[in-house]
């Protein structure tokens, strides 16, 4: 090799970035940070009253010292009352960064939302999520947004019994209630989610459970304070398959029991395919198919979105060989203006040279990002 | 050492003239009755107080140039299987028998080093198993210098080529691995394997910790290495759908026993063993529009070190009966190859005649 | 369009590219090489930061401190003070000194005698005998005497008109006194004048008498006579001086001639004079007498008579311009019928406890050493000690640690409970015992140092293997160590490849970490007089002049300094091993 490469920042463009990065920060944070911010500030309406959630063009970046990484850019997509969304992406595509905004629990200060509205729906009044301080987000992690992770083994406290942590959770939110009146609604929730023997689960310590018992717990800890939306990230990755079935299963019974949201961040289209009515395909920090679960599944229209799906072996299907994209996803820094899947996409067409392709509508509900479908006559509503 | 090593590839190659000359079965690898119980010690002078049975009677053959899938769910002890072949930890009791005649237990140490290049693995998590500061082509080459395996001075072409092979670019060689993604990542580590020019690689979940589009291309990749290589996988994963697309013989594990063994088409055909089913039908298909007639489980798995009597399935076995609290099941053959350990199948047994000793819950 | 941006992005790249680069494509977006990760988590680390400018300033302290520093660190600060000694001694003199002519003695016994039966007779002339001379004692003035011996000097015979006058010996007899004597002859008288001088005449054989002078051989006097300036010390002493002085200060005249000099005399009372030569002093008069209190102090003649007029003046204190021109301050008191001078006396004293000033901005030690010095030394020795020690310590531990977590099994257990063993030895009674050890044998003050460096060293390595063993246990069990197992690669290359160099983050952390203890350690065996000993400094023993209570409460310069400068570095090397250890963590975000 006459030259070594190495692919190093210089420490030049190291001192910049950081420079620029602690700018934008500081000013960015500042705002975040800001005790007593008048309600007025952040209330706005919903565009569809039956939406709980509505993101508009969000944009949040993460300002980190190899640049800024346009972890979501410009994502919209609504999530209706009552329905379940699934966001589904490779890793690094913003789904969990896309959740995290709506729950502001982004890694600060690098990340931040720099523009777009996360509309959020509390009944009688909306807030825009993207402007509220971090003060008064407290009210609304937890009340009504609430979070299930990936990881049953690390979100629970091993110190604490389970019932403690579920009353902390009730006390937290609901100031006025008795202790008895907590404690009940705790055993409620763990009967909820199909533990049988709830009295003796709530004395318990979270070491004393496998790990689906755990995410059940998890999940009766997300449902305690009756939320609006339930975010699950991943709920069932780190689980295995029989208890993936159980978890699933008992997702799908309480779906018709509670009145909440689900917003389903997972990479496994199955889990998707069996859980979601709304899809959401991420690719790159930007929606590059939405849609009713049966448009996306049954009549894929992104070359993406399309290879997502072939490339998974799915059981009784035979195939000599595996479809696979090529290529990997990229690193959303420095993104170009192009579509971000043409050097991996194989049906591109002559446009897919030119800008990010506009939102396509193929039905009133299924909308693709691809300059395929792009109709002259009709237009995109993009960018 | 040498000697050795001239040795064992003076027999494969009489193997593969053999295999070709009559195609002949050709068994790169036995497992015969294999045991691993890990001690469990407590009190102060590390008394043993007894065993995690992590693999308990375990017997299958592999041949030459094929994939053997081995699933199960955690804890089942299909990755102690694996480094237990290789002699990573050490077995309790059992034979494993590579190409006919190696055993790694008898061999000295100096002759096991020489060995090792022939049998190798790829783990799990493509983030611990690259010493984070080696560049990429040492990773890869390090091995390939130690036993010699090429001239130096082709060494440089050598390397570039296994990379190459394995989608990787030349250029690559002198990054670190935090630099790479999960998928180039694994890539390498197959690399690392392939560069030694192995016989067997025993595959540990390779694929689960990445994405989908980057598991076909790895799992793609396996199976063009493999026909490129004339490699054997013993391919370990919870995947069905996975070990169903690459496998040609399927071991499904519960609780370090294994409880069904049959070809690819025989088990996913008709899988025997309440568990193989209850597993086959949990896996969720991306096509909203199929509502699967789902077998749920109750429950989760008991722990290895205090393993339930009897079938160790019966906890949660929905055809449980008095027989099943009581006895193991022997492993019956039910013809073509497909063997299952559960008393459904045994006629002396007496499940057949017994009543339901417990009715439904 | 899609192209500009294409070669936008590009020139990030070297330039080399021609063709556009796909979105994967790993050269793309350029990385953070490990290095710079590290720089860059740790320079956000503000903390860390203040450690590090803690830790430079001192090493610039102690390093170029000690370089820079005007002063040694063994130099010791003198001072003079003036401190109310009792300088002199001063006396009125009561006793009479005898002053014997030029060739004459006088014995012991001439003077006990004279003292007996002269001393207090108020008649003018006494005679009296000692050793069988008769002496005649006359009382010139009071307490002025002059010793004359009986003298033959002639003999004068009669006969008939004629008297024939020849000298005894070799004296010439002058006309005057020939005269004198044929005229008492003739009178018949027993005695006669002549030149002012009295002779006496005893009869001796026939007509012929015996002309008897009386040679003054001596003098008593109670003044004492001090020349100025030793040249003039032979004439102080002389007879003939001290006796036409004497004379002409009873007299009151101003001035006398020895010898054919005129001295003037300047008279202060009648005890008092000094008599001049020209214009110089020549010879101070007094009966005063001053001596030193210490030997080998010479009293100058000046200060001798600025002592004599004080005393006589009756002043308490007085002023004495002394040969270097200074003003020295002199304080008179009574006791025991003496007089005792007191003096502001400059003294070399050692500068102990100076408090802060310009010349030494931390004032001086108990050694009378500038303290910024000795703190700047002390910092070198506690900084290496430090280092030393640490370095002693990772590498038993590394190679202790390295064995027990690599090879496991029964070396693990053994070498861990010789670990355990070694943990459980009381570490000070050990050092107290060590340094009572060294102080018996009085061990140079540098191989006390090593010494301690090495016991320090030797006792604390358990701690760095217990890390290293744990690292390497869990090092070991990851992917890539099994991976190496795996392709059969050598253990040796295992171990140096692969193990150490991921151990070694935890190394340079534990290791920084682990300097502020270590200088804490020595601090305090230091501070318990176990450690570093004079003249080497440690800020630990530097403190310890802080056990003094008058040093505790009134020279906080001393040791608030030192124990700031600890405090500082413990905190400087915290901060960064803690900036280090998140640094190099990957996990820590931010």
């Amino acid at each position: 090799m006459s030259k070594k490469d190495t692919n190093f920042i210089s420490a030049r463009e190291a001192r910049k970035i950081s420079k620029e990065n602690n700018k934008i920060l500081k000013k960015l944070d500042g705002r975040l940070s800001r005790k007593n911010v008048p309600e007025s500030e952040y209330l706005t309406t919903m565009k569809d009253p039956g939406n709980v959630v509505e993101f508009d063009d969000l944009h949040t970046y993460f300002f980190t010292d190899v640049g800024t990484v346009h972890a979501v850019d410009g994502v919209s997509f609504n999530v209706p009352a009552g329905k379940t969304v699934g966001i589904v992406g490779e890793s690094g595509c913003g789904k969990s960064v896309t959740s995290l905004s709506l729950m502001q629990l982004l890694q600060r200060p690098t990340g931040q939302i720099v523009s777009g509205e996360i509309r959020l729906n509390l009944g009688d009044k909306a807030y825009d999520v993207a402007k509220m301080p971090i003060d008064a987000m407290r009210n609304i992690r937890g009340n009504v947004v609430s979070m299930i992770f990936q990881e049953p083994m690390t979100s629970l406290n091993p110190v604490f019994r389970i019932g403690f942590q579920l009353d902390e959770v009730i006390k937290l939110h609901n100031t006025g209630m008795s202790d008895e009146e907590v404690k009940q609604r705790s055993i409620d929730a763990i009967k909820m989610v199909g533990i049988p023997d709830a009295e003796g689960i709530y004395s318990r310590y979270p070491h004393e459970l496998s790990g689906g018992m755990r995410q059940r717990i998890v999940i009766a800890m997300a449902l305690v304070c009756n939320p609006r939306v339930i975010i699950a990230d991943e709920p069932t990755t780190a689980l295995d398959v029989t208890i993936q079935a159980q978890i699933l299963e008992l997702l799908r019974k309480l779906k018709g029991e509670i009145n909440a949201s689900i917003m389903l961040i997972t990479h496994d289209l199955g889990v998707i395919a069996e859980m979601a009515d709304y899809v959401v395909v991420m690719y790159a920090g930007r929606v590059v198919e939405k849609g009713l679960a049966n448009e996306v599944f049954l009549d894929p229209r992104h070359p993406y979105t399309i290879g997502l799906m072939e490339s998974k072996p799915v059981i009784n299907k035979k195939v000599d060989r595996l479809y696979s994209i090529p290529g990997s996803v990229p690193n959303p820094i420095n993104m170009p203006d192009y579509c971000y899947f043409r050097d991996r996409c194989e049906k591109c067409v002559a446009r897919c040279e030119g800008k990010y392709p506009p939102e396509c509508h193929v039905t009133d509900t299924h909308i693709v990002s691809c300059w395929r479908y792009f109709d002259e006559t009709k237009g995109g509503t993009g960018r | 050492m040498s000697e050795v090593k001239e040795k064992i590839l003076n027999e494969e190659d009489q193997k593969i003239s053999v295999e070709s000359g009559e195609g002949a079965s050709d068994n790169v690898l036995e497992v015969k009755h294999l045991c691993k119980y890990f001690p469990i010690k407590a009190g102060l002078f590390g008394r043993v107080v007894g065993h995690v049975h992590a693999v308990e009677d375990v017997s299958f053959t592999l041949k030459r140039g094929t994939t053997m899938g081995l699933v199960g769910e955690s804890g089942c002890g299909k990755t102690t299987i694996g480094k237990t072949i290789l002699d990573l930890t050490p077995k309790t009791s059992g034979e494993v028998i590579f190409n006919g005649n190696v055993h790694l237990d008898k061999m000295s140490s100096k002759e096991l080093r020489a060995f090792r290049p022939k049998i190798q693995i790829i783990f799990q998590d493509p983030y611990s198993s690259l010493s984070p500061r080696l560049p990429v082509g040492e990773i890869i080459g390090e091995a390939v210098r130690e036993h010699n395996l090429v001239p130096p001075e082709e060494f440089d072409d050598y390397i570039t080529r296994i990379m190459e092979a394995c989608g990787l670019h030349d250029y690559q060689k002198d990054r670190y691995p935090h630099e790479f993604s999960g998928g180039q990542r694994q890539r390498i580590c197959i690399a690392r394997a392939v560069a030694l020019n192995p016989d067997f690689i025993v595959c540990d979940e390779p694929v689960s910790a990445l994405d989908v589009s980057i598991q076909a291309q790895i799992i793609n990749l396996l199976e063009d290495l493999q026909e490129k290589f004339n490699l054997t996988y013993l391919f370990i994963s919870h995947d069905l759908s996975v070990v169903q697309h690459i496998s040609d013989t399927v071991g499904v594990m519960y609780l370090g026993n294994m409880v069904e063994y049959a070809s690819k088409e025989e088990i996913f055909a008709n899988p025997l063993h309440p568990y193989t089913q209850a597993l086959f039908s949990a896996i969720p298909v991306p096509d909203p529009t199929i509502k699967m007639n789902r077998i749920i489980l109750e429950g989760s798995i008991p722990s290895p070190s205090n393993p339930p009597s009897g079938c160790k399935f019966h906890t949660r076995c929905r055809n449980c009966k008095g027989v099943c609290r009581k006895m193991a099941p022997r492993t019956m053959d039910m013809g073509n190859g497909h063997t299952v350990a559960c008393h459904i199948y045994d006629p002396e047994s007496g499940y057949a005649t017994e009543e339901e000793s417990k009715p439904e819950e | 369009m899609s192209d500009n941006t294409n070669m936008n992005l590009n020139t990030n790249e070297s330039g080399e590219e021609q063709q556009p680069m796909s979105l994967d494509d790993g050269r793309r977006v350029k990385v953070l090489s490990p290095g710079m990760m590290v720089f860059k988590r740790f320079i956000r680390n503000k903390l860390a930061i203040v450690g590090i400018c803690i830790l430079v300033f001192m090493f610039l302290f102690s390093f170029l401190g000690g370089v820079i520093s005007p002063y040694r660190q063994d130099q010791v600060f003198h001072k003079y003070d003036k401190a109310n000694k009792e300088y002199a001694g001063a006396v009125v003199n009561t006793d009479y000194r005898f002053t014997a002519a030029e060739g004459f003695t006088l014995t012991t016994m001439t003077r006990a005698n004279f003292n007996s039966k002269v001393k207090g007779s108020e008649e003018a002339e006494v005679k009296f005998e000692a050793d069988d001379v008769t002496y005649l004692a006359r009382k010139v003035d009071d307490n002025f005497y002059t010793l004359s011996v009986g003298e033959q000097l002639g003999t004068v015979t009669v006969l008939g008109k004629i008297t024939d006058i020849k000298s005894i010996g070799d004296a010439e007899l002058s006309k005057a006194l020939k005269d004198a004597a044929t005229a008492a002859v003739k009178a018949s008288a027993t005695s006669f004048e002549a030149e002012g001088v009295t002779y006496t005449l005893t009869k001796g054989a026939a007509k012929s008498y015996v002309i008897n002078g009386m040679k003054e051989v001596a003098m008593v006097s109670m003044l004492n006579f001090d020349a100025f300036t030793s040249e003039y010390d032979t004439l102080a002493r002389s007879f003939a001086f001290r006796k036409a002085c004497e004379t002409a200060m009873h007299a009151g005249a101003d001035s006398f001639e020895v010898d054919g000099t005129t001295y003037r005399l300047d008279i202060e009372d009648e005890t008092n004079a000094v008599a001049y030569l020209g214009d110089t002093e020549v010879v101070n008069i007094s009966n005063i007498i001053v001596n030193p209190v210490n030997n080998g102090v010479f009293l100058s003649i000046d200060y001798k008579a600025a002592v004599a007029e004080a005393i006589a003046e009756k002043h308490t204190t007085f002023d004495f311009v002394d040969e270097n021109g200074e003003t020295v301050k002199n304080t008179v008191t009574m006791r025991n019928n003496n007089y005792v001078i007191f003096t502001e006396q400059a003294t070399d004293l050692i500068d102990m406890y100076a408090p802060p000033s310009k010349e030494h901005w931390l004032g001086t030690d108990d050694h009378g050493m500038d303290v910024l010095t000795r703190l700047m030394y002390g910092g070198r020795i506690s900084l290496m000690v430090g280092f030393i020690v640490m370095i002693l310590e990772n590498l038993i531990g590394i190679v202790i640690g390295g064995i027990s977590g690599y090879f496991g099994g029964w070396v693990d257990t053994m070498l861990m409970r010789f670990v355990d063993l070694f943990n459980s030895i009381p570490y000070y009674p050990m050092m107290i015992i060590a340094g009572a050890i060294m102080d018996s044998f009085e061990v140079n003050p540098y191989v006390r140092l090593y010494m301690m460096m090495a016991i320090m060293g030797i006792m604390g390595w358990t701690g760095v293997a217990r890390v290293v063993r744990g690292q390497i246990l869990s090092l070991r069990e990851q992917d890539f160590m099994v991976a190496t197992e795996a392709t059969g690669i050598a253990v040796s290359r295992r171990i140096f490849r692969h193990l150490v160099p991921n151990v070694m983050p935890l190394l340079i952390v534990q290791a920084t970490m682990g300097l502020g203890g270590i200088i804490l350690t020595e601090a305090t065996l230091s501070f318990l007089g176990l450690g570093i000993k004079y003249p080497l400094a440690s800020w630990g023993s530097i403190i310890n002049a802080a056990s003094n209570i008058y040093v505790m409460t009134y020279c906080w310069f001393i040791w608030i300094p030192a124990g700031l400068l600890i405090v500082l570095t413990v905190l400087g090397f915290n901060f960064v091993g803690d900036g280090l250890r998140d640094a190099f963590d990957p996990k820590m975000k931010r």
